[in-house]
Formats: structure tokens, sequence, C-alpha cells
């Protein structure tokens, strides 16, 4: 019968397998081969070596220990093949595509990368490790470009990634970061500002995005969707005891036929809304909501980043100077 | 000196380390046996009294306040080894244990897997008890009996470990390896019997002559010059 694994290198979850006994495994590959290591086993070879650099000297010791037990058994040559096989299950060389396994190696095309990663590829190799290059001829996968353009986005407005003006509050006890970012402020900062641009939800959930958007709705004579979309949030989180009271005032102010502020909802939603109205609970409103939520992010949205209104805000907008250090 | 002592007692408890492991590779294949249980426990239990040693002896030198700067790095590395060492041997301990309790010898139903290992591990049990031949004289049921023993030792490492880090302030991170990537490669591998820690007290050797050298010139010029002064003193009085 074919030799089976010895039950020291079975897979055990009670056991994984550490980046130390992976440093001995390789040394002592290194030492049997004279140096001649395979690209990626090379690779993590000098990884470890920065990493567990405290180590580095007992790693050796160990490696040659353990050859000399290995070496002159007869045993010894069944004990290496499994232990091989074992650092191919655990540490596998990372792949792209398909190829085929020649010579101990994957060829044809596919760079084997290190499984310890690091290696910049792909799109946007400025932000640090970049996602693996799939095989040339495959685009990358859908998540990994959005993933990239919003980080590409997003970065300039982090404060931890960028820096905050005028200053880290944690770090010069000056707490004008704060105060000039609070939720009402009468000039806003450029960079909110600008975010109001990236999309939607942005602008809607900074109150003082709110309120230029309710400015700008009154220009145009469509702020009761605004409102209306408000008042359904005010009912989704709203207290239970008071669900019907809101559905009611929501009804009679928005929904029913020649109300003072009628919102444009089509005949469908309007027939499933008024059937639910008569059941009502906290999650009556939601088509409605979410049908008058898309009409402003579809028509109202782009006009009000257009519009003379966001102009003006946008050249308004400070950039607070970088407080000089003491 | 103390320092090639400490090399010595480390080395020799890196060498019982790698037996046991080599060992403990065993347990469960076609090569177990009572014999193989029997090395097992000799040379766990010989492993910590190195260990033992290894701890009383560093820990004595790193709490000594006049050891030099230099020294005192270089027992910190040591240190960082030693607790890397005896890691490594707790972890191959509780593998030993795992499978000691899956294997059981003299259970008749339950089977060794076939792993196509032959030949049994007397040798490297030999060369970790630093003996010509191992003497067995267990009785049949060791693998069972020995498992309990086996839990309090690896109890014993573990809070001998746990100790080490909470009185020794050692940073394991200012410590630098010696050697660079490949450095295994450049020196020659006997096996037998010479140890690598022969070579590396040599080399430290001749550092401390060439040091000694140094002192030893420049001692000598101060010497020179006092006496030519000297001389002067006395020919223009």
């Amino acid at each position: 019968p074919p030799p089976l694994q010895t039950p020291y290198f079975w897979t055990s979850t009670k056991w994984p397998a550490t980046e130390l006994d992976y440093a001995i495994y390789l040394a002592k590959k290194n030492i049997r081969k004279q140096g001649d290591l395979i690209e990626h086993e090379k690779d993590n070879y000098n990884l470890l070596h920065k990493r567990i650099n405290h180590t580095w000297d007992f790693v050796v010791m160990q490696a040659r220990e353990q050859l000399r037990d290995a070496a002159p058994a007869g045993a010894g040559g069944a004990i290496d093949c499994q232990e091989q096989a074992y650092w191919l299950v655990n540490r596998p060389p990372v792949r792209m595509g398909w190829g085929s396994w020649v010579g101990g190696q994957w060829v044809r095309g596919w760079r084997v990368q290190p499984w310890a990663g690091g290696e910049d590829g792909g799109a946007g190799s400025e932000h640090g490790p970049g996602p693996v290059r799939r095989a040339r001829g495959f685009p990358p996968a859908p998540g990994t470009v959005l993933y990239i353009k919003f980080n590409e986005q997003y970065v300039p407005h982090d404060p931890i990634m960028s820096g905050c003006l005028p200053s880290n509050p944690w770090i010069t006890d000056d707490t004008t970061y704060w105060a000039m970012n609070a939720p009402t402020v009468p000039t806003p900062t450029k960079l909110r500002v600008e975010r109001w641009g990236f999309n939607f939800s942005e602008l809607l959930t900074d109150p003082l995005g709110r309120a230029q958007l309710l400015d700008f709705l009154k220009k145009e004579f469509s702020a009761e969707n605004l409102s209306f979309w408000e008042a359904c949030e005010e009912l989704r989180y709203g207290e239970q005891s008071r669900i019907t009271e809101i559905v009611d005032s929501i009804y009679q102010q928005f929904l029913a036929p020649g109300a003072t502020r009628w919102v444009n909802i089509d005949s469908k939603t309007m027939e499933r809304t008024l059937e639910g109205i008569k059941t009502p609970h906290r999650y009556v409103m939601d088509d409605a909501q979410m049908h008058i939520y898309m009409l402003m992010k579809k028509d109202s949205y782009p006009r009000f980043l257009k519009s003379e209104l966001y102009r003006n805000l946008l050249a308004e907008a400070i950039i607070p100077p970088e407080t000089k250090k003491r | 000196m103390v320092k090639e002592e400490c090399k010595a007692l480390l080395d020799a408890l890196s060498k019982v380390t790698a037996c046991y492991r080599h060992m403990v590779l065993t347990i469960g294949g076609t090569s177990d046996s009572q014999n193989l249980r029997e090395e097992l426990k000799k040379t766990r239990q010989k492993a910590q009294e190195l260990a033992v040693a290894n701890r009383n002896k560093l820990t004595a030198v790193l709490k000594d306040k006049t050891v030099s700067k230099e020294d005192k790095a270089e027992f910190e590395r040591l240190w960082v080894i030693f607790s890397t060492c005896l890691e490594i041997l707790e972890i191959d301990m509780r593998r030993a244990l795992e499978l000691g309790h899956e294997f059981p010898l003299n259970v008749p139903k339950k089977h060794l897997i076939q792993t196509g290992m032959s030949g049994g591990t007397s040798g490297v049990a030999a060369r970790a008890m630093s003996v010509q031949n191992m003497k067995y004289e267990a009785e049949h049921n060791i693998d069972v009996v020995d498992l309990k023993d086996l839990e309090n030792e690896i109890n014993q490492v573990g809070e001998m470990m746990y100790e080490m880090e909470m009185k020794v302030n050692v940073p394991q991170w200012t410590v630098e390896a010696k050697q660079d990537p490949g450095a295994e490669l450049k020196s020659t591998i006997s096996v037998g019997a010479s140890s690598i820690g022969m070579i590396s007290v040599e080399e430290n050797k001749s550092f401390c002559d060439i040091s000694k050298v140094l002192a030893g010139i420049i001692f000598s010029a101060v010497l020179i010059i006092a006496i030519v002064l000297a001389v002067c003193v006395v020919k223009l009085s």
C-alpha cells in the first residue's frame, strides 16, 4: 500500500504551521540545496529573515541540528518527502491562472507570487500592495476596481492617511479641527464641500449639506421631496408609540389628494402605500421613500452639483491653515 | 568564560530539541514502538534538565550589573535564542501528548499508520542523551503511563516560560541576528561530532585576541612615553 503522511504532519487546527517552523524548513532546504531554492521560497526566506530577525540565529542553529538527524538515516528520505509535502500544503506558491507543474514549479506565464504578499501589481500601485494581478487577458475582478476607486477618492479626505489641517487635536491639543468640522458651522471646510459631490448619501447625511440641499430645492419648488424623506426617516427610526401619529401626519401632509405638500409618486407605489397605511407600522413608507430618494438622487442631485449655489459654496469654503509647530 | 559555557549549554539544548522533534515525527507510524516512547521520555527529561540549567545560568548573568554593554547584548541574544528553543520544545511536547493519546500501542484495534518509514530512532536518541547505546528498561505500558507525566512536564515548561517572560526584561525586537541570509551555507557542516558551537567559540576567541593585542599595544606605547619623559627629567636635572 502507498505510504501515508506521518501523524506529525497531519493538518490540525491545534498546531498551525508557524513562521518559525517554516523558517527552519527553508534554512534546511537552503543548506541541502546549496542556495538553490525555488523563487517563491527565496522570497519567503528573505521576508522571514526580516520578520523574525531576532531569532534568526536560532533558526540556523536548529536547521543544522535537524539536518544532522535526517541525513544519515535511511528513513530520512521518507521524512524529507513528507515534510516537503506538508509545506507545499501550508505555504503554497500563490499562482494566478492555470499553468503546468514542471520540475517543481508552475510554468507558462503566471508569475509565482510569495504567499506573504507585498508585491505591487495591477492598478493602483501607489496604494501599497495592489490587487493580485490576474493572468494577461483577464480583467481584474469588478470588486477590486471599485475598491481602488473608492480609496483613491477618499484618501485625501482621511485624517489619518492625509493628515488633518489645521492640526491633529490629539497631538497638539488644539481643538480647532473639531470646531471647524462640527455638524453646524457658518462656513464649511473645502474638503467637506467636495465630499458632497462624491455621492448623494454624503450630501444627505451631512446636516449642513442637507440644509443647503433644502435651500436649493426650495428654489426649484421640489422641497417637499426632501421633507417627505425626512418624515419617513423619522417614522423608521422613531418611537413605537408615535408610529400611528406620524403615519397619519405624513398622509395628511404629503399623500392625501389635495395635500399642501403633495409628493409625486407613481400610481402603483401610491396604491401600495395607501393600502399599507390602513395597518400602519414602521416600514409602510419604505417603497414611497425609496422612490423619492431615487428621484432626488437622479434628478435634483446632479442639478445641485451644477448649480451656482454649490459653486459658490465651493468658492467660499475655507482651507484651514496649518498651525505652525511650536 | 561564562559566554562559552552559556553557548555550549544552548547548543546542547538545541541538539536535544532537534532530536526530540525527530522522534516525535515518528509517533504513530510504522517505526513506533515501546522503545520509541521510552526514548521520548528520556530525551524530554534531558531537555528539561538542560532548559533549567540554561535558564539559571542566563538569568544569573543578565542580573549581573557588572557585565559590559556588548556582553549584555550578546547574552540578551542568547536569551532570545533560548526562549525560542523552549517554545519549539513546548510545541513538540504538546504534539507528542496529542499523538500519544491518539496512538496507544497496546490496544489491538488501533493500528499504526503505514508511513513507509522504517528503522528505529535509537541512533538519534543516543545522540540526544550523549551515550553510546541506549538502554531500555521501561515497562510494557509506558505509552499510556507516561502521558500523565508528559502533561505535567508540559505545564512545568509553560510555567517556566511564563516566569521567564515576567521576570527577565529582554525586549525581543532589539536583538539583531548575527547571521545574514544564506550564512548557513558558508560554514562547512561536518555530520558527526563537532558541534557548531565550537566554531563560533573560536571566532569569538579571535575577536578577544584582537582587542587584547590592541590594548597591549596602547599600554606599551604609554609606558614607553612615560619612560622617555622620566629619562628627560633625570637628564635635565
